[in-house]
């Protein structure tokens, strides 16, 4: 079986909108958690998000010679992280008009960060805005096949949380049985009122920074971004810069409640377990997980006590949605990005707002940046409907 | 290979528990809405607060779970998930002005909803994953359980689709000019082609596996492309039948996404002019109205052709072979995502 | 208004606001438990009976902790209601 290599990567957050500002961002514990000062929700100034501070025109500017009316924030975040990761890979004209190339986006907005134009959409009688086929999940991908003519498979994933790690390895599979020999994969999603309101109707948003894996966490912080990596076989790679080996993945289901895992932490057990047999490690060889970490009360005990099940003591830690905020369709990608990142420069990025472990289990994250040598990374997303997905990155 | 060893059929027409096409519904109001059967497989806890999309599934799926409880995962095409939850959750956001909203709608509409359902429900703690792209979000998952099966024909999933019609996707893709502007009846939708269609609904369930013991179908190949330009389409039909043993081997059935929409018609037209002169053509959208995972409707049809061996007066639109054994189905979504699929008797 | 038909209309608010298909409110016990054993409401129902309590009433539970001492029963939130109502 061909091992599959990441050659390329983009991304977008509060932290950054390149690579490179992403982990300066990171090394010197600068978090992008702020009051709002872009999106227009009665919760600006109230609930703090990891806002990217470049308004839609502006990011639509530098996208675009003549303007596309259809398109939404997502969508502008899509093509700004996957034009730095094309390019970032060298990847050429013909290659991506190829029908061997495919595209795998994820997002849980998709395009409903115009939650006040979908509103006049869905009620409207006459006449429609410009953007009645750019709310669902799937048009955040087609601006990519668009811009970029991609003509290979192409797919969209939404599993909420879990989203954009599930598209990762759904391209590497792609991948090995054959359907493309490239995939470029990621995910996006921007602040909406829907999920500002929703997580807030469900008491899990916190109005200061979050605080993941701290004893007096109070909730998340939702954050917007966009990531995107490219996959090759390893035999396509021709000299081109590797920057990791995706040498694992899992994929399981919490099948316990739409909006909490169990408090045994089955569904995270099962996904970390399974990424670990695919990349025929011991969980002692793992060096660092990039925790999923959200902040809320039920999901970083129940990380912590799947860590514990699985690795008894588990290895360095830290959750960077403490920088970024939480962003949902994007965050398993983005954070596979740092992982990819954090191995390759052989250093790890901590969690920022930590005081006091959580009793139960009395882990402690990383709490400042520091440079490290370990050959294996795990990167962690949990979703709503117990949509749980593990990826292991190792040293090529 | 994937095989198909059962399946349930949600649609406005009788495909559920008896299959019978010799009589159809009429569509009103250019909508052919599911006549949902009383759930009596759903918890009702759990039943009061699942919207149609996530009924449907839910609701389809479970039968089939009682022979074989335990597949290896489930995996769900959907465009849009729970659209009226989502909409309703809007609802909320804009009557009470971002007040104190009540989160029930919210985490409905998310798009695993009926794949995290069917988990929950029945405590299936595999692989569970949703696709969403759009006119291809079926395609996708097929392809997601094909992969699986090709990595370990062991193995046996819940493969499915669902979308539904709320007054509220209804008018976005109205507005988009996916829908007739006039009032036409599905049993008319072939007389008259003029820009758009009518809207469906829909549900469809398997259980497929890689052994062919037992199975009625199997999935041989499939091939998506996105592209408007329907010379490219052509070809990479072409290129697709070719590598699937073309000309030898040759479907005896095409079955194609035709829905009435003037716009789609030189598509559909190209692929009909591709396969042999004796292959039978058939369409499916009078029945099922058109919808981003409408293409599974005619996945069902190839499927139950399969297994009958007859092929339903209503939906031939060209008499030829009758002696059906394998069965190519082309369809188009929008002009934009076009996807190719062949099956084979077993 | 009486406590008798105080307790009748939250009877009535809870199977409406929660959709409780297979519940009439006459169904509902006063002091039948709501959570777990008895009705089988979650977390995510304490939530809406919260916002119930918030758009009928005028009540402001900030706390969702506290909100599980009010929802043990209806006799516990009509006790509740008849001491906290704004409206």
């Amino acid at each position: 079986m061909s091992r599959i290599m990441i050659t390329g990567m983009g991304v977008i957050s509060a932290i950054g909108t390149t690579l490179k500002e992403n982990r300066d961002s990171l090394i010197n514990e600068r978090g992008g958690i702020t009051q709002l000062e872009f999106y227009p929700t009665a919760y600006a100034g109230r609930l703090p998000c990891g806002e990217i501070k470049i308004s839609s025109a502006a990011l639509h500017k530098s996208l675009f010679t003549y303007p596309d009316p259809t398109i939404t924030r997502s969508g502008l975040l899509v093509l700004h992280a996957a034009e730095e990761a094309i390019k970032d890979s060298g990847l050429t004209q013909e290659q991506l008009a190829s029908t061997d190339t495919a595209l795998v986006g994820a997002t849980t907005v998709g395009g409903m960060c115009l939650t006040d134009e979908l509103f006049s959409d869905a009620h409207e009688k006459i006449s429609g805005s410009p953007y009645t086929s750019s709310y669902d999940c799937a048009s955040i991908t087609l601006v990519a096949q668009k811009r970029f003519g991609i003509l290979g498979e192409i797919n969209t994933i939404n599993t909420a949380c879990s989203s954009s790690a599930n598209a990762i390895l759904y391209g590497a599979r792609l991948i090995r049985q054959g359907f493309a020999r490239r995939a470029i994969v990621g995910g996006a999603d921007s602040l909406a009122k829907f999920t500002i309101n929703g997580f807030n109707a469900l008491n899990i948003l916190s109005y200061g920074l979050c605080a993941p894996f701290d004893r007096d966490r109070r909730g998340l912080n939702l954050g917007e971004g966009a990531a995107f990596l490219v996959l090759e076989k390893e035999e396509d790679v021709n000299g081109k810069k590797i920057y990791a080996e995706l040498s694992g993945y899992g994929n399981s289901n919490d099948a316990f409640h739409p909006s909490s895992i169990s408090l045994e932490g089955e569904g995270p057990y099962l996904s970390m377990k399974e990424a670990l047999e695919r990349a025929k490690l011991n969980a002692g060889d793992i060096g660092y997980i990039n925790a999923h970490g959200t902040g809320t009360e039920n999901n970083d005990e129940t990380e912590s006590v799947s860590m514990q099940r699985l690795f008894g003591t588990p290895p360095p830690f830290a959750s960077t949605k403490s920088f970024t905020g939480h962003t949902l369709g994007a965050s398993g990608a983005i954070e596979a990005v740092y992982s990819v990142m954090g191995l390759a420069h052989q250093e790890l990025y901590p969690s920022l707002q930590f005081r006091e472990p959580i009793p139960a289990t009395g882990f402690i994250p990383v709490k400042h940046y520091r440079k490290q040598a370990f050959q294996h990374i795990m990167s962690n997303s949990f979703g709503f409907g117990g949509n749980c997905s593990t990826l292991i990155f190792s040293k090529p | 290979m994937l095989y198909i060893h059962k399946s349930a059929c949600f649609s406005a027409q009788q495909t559920y528990s008896e299959t019978d096409l010799s009589v159809i519904t009429e569509s009103k109001d250019n909508r052919l809405k599911v006549k949902e059967p009383v759930y009596t497989d759903i918890p009702p806890g759990t039943l009061r607060r699942m919207g149609k999309a996530v009924r449907m599934s839910v609701g389809s799926a479970l039968p089939l779970l009682k022979e074989f409880p335990q597949p290896d995962g489930i995996i769900i095409g959907t465009a849009n998930g729970g659209m009226e939850d989502c909409i309703k959750f809007l609802n909320q956001i804009i009557e009470y002005r971002e007040g104190l909203l009540t989160p029930g709608n919210f985490v409905q509409s998310t798009s695993n909803a009926p794949a995290a359902q069917i988990a929950m429900i029945t405590k299936n703690k595999k692989y569970n994953n949703t696709h969403t792209h759009r006119g291809l979000a079926f395609e996708n998952a097929l392809l997601d359980a094909f992969m699986l099966l090709k990595e370990n024909p062991d193995r046996t999933y819940l493969l499915g689709s669902v979308d539904e019609i709320s007054d509220y996707n209804f008018n976005i893709d109205r507005l988009d000019g996916c829908f007739r502007d006039e009032i036409v009846s599905n049993k008319q939708l072939f007389d008259h082609p003029a820009a758009g269609t009518i809207a469906g609904e829909g549900s469809l369930m398997m259980i497929v596996s890689g052994q062919p013991s037992g199975a009625f179908a199997a999935v041989d190949a499939l091939q998506t492309i996105h592209t408007t330009d329907e010379r490219l389409v052509l070809k990479t039909l072409f290129e697709f039948l070719h590598k699937n043993g073309f000309p030898a081997v040759a479907p005896d059935l095409l079955i194609t996404g035709e829905n009435g929409d003037a716009r789609l018609e030189k598509y559909y037209r190209n692929a009909e002019s591709l396969v042999p002169r004796g292959t039978a053509i058939a369409r499916f959208k009078h029945l099922s109205g058109e919808y981003s995972t409408a293409s599974s409707f005619g996945f069902w049809l190839a499927t139950e052709i399969l297994r009958t061996g007859k092929i339903p007066e209503i939906v031939l639109k060209k008499s030829g072979k009758t002696d059906i054994r394998k069965i190519l189905i082309y369809n188009n979504y929008r002009g934009l995502q076009h996807a190719f699929v062949l099956l084979s008797a077993r | 208004m009486e406590t008798v038909q105080l307790k009748q209309q939250v009877k009535e608010q809870i199977v409406k606001f929660l959709n409780l298909t297979t519940v009439q409110p006459h169904d509902i016990k006063d002091e039948e438990p709501l959570f777990g054993e008895g009705l089988g409401l979650d977390s995510i129902d304490s939530i809406e009976l919260i916002v119930m309590l918030s758009r009928e009433y005028g009540i402001e539970i900030q706390d969702p902790k506290e909100g599980r001492k009010i929802l043990v029963n209806v006799n516990t939130m009509v006790d509740y209601i008849e001491k906290n109502r704004t409206k």
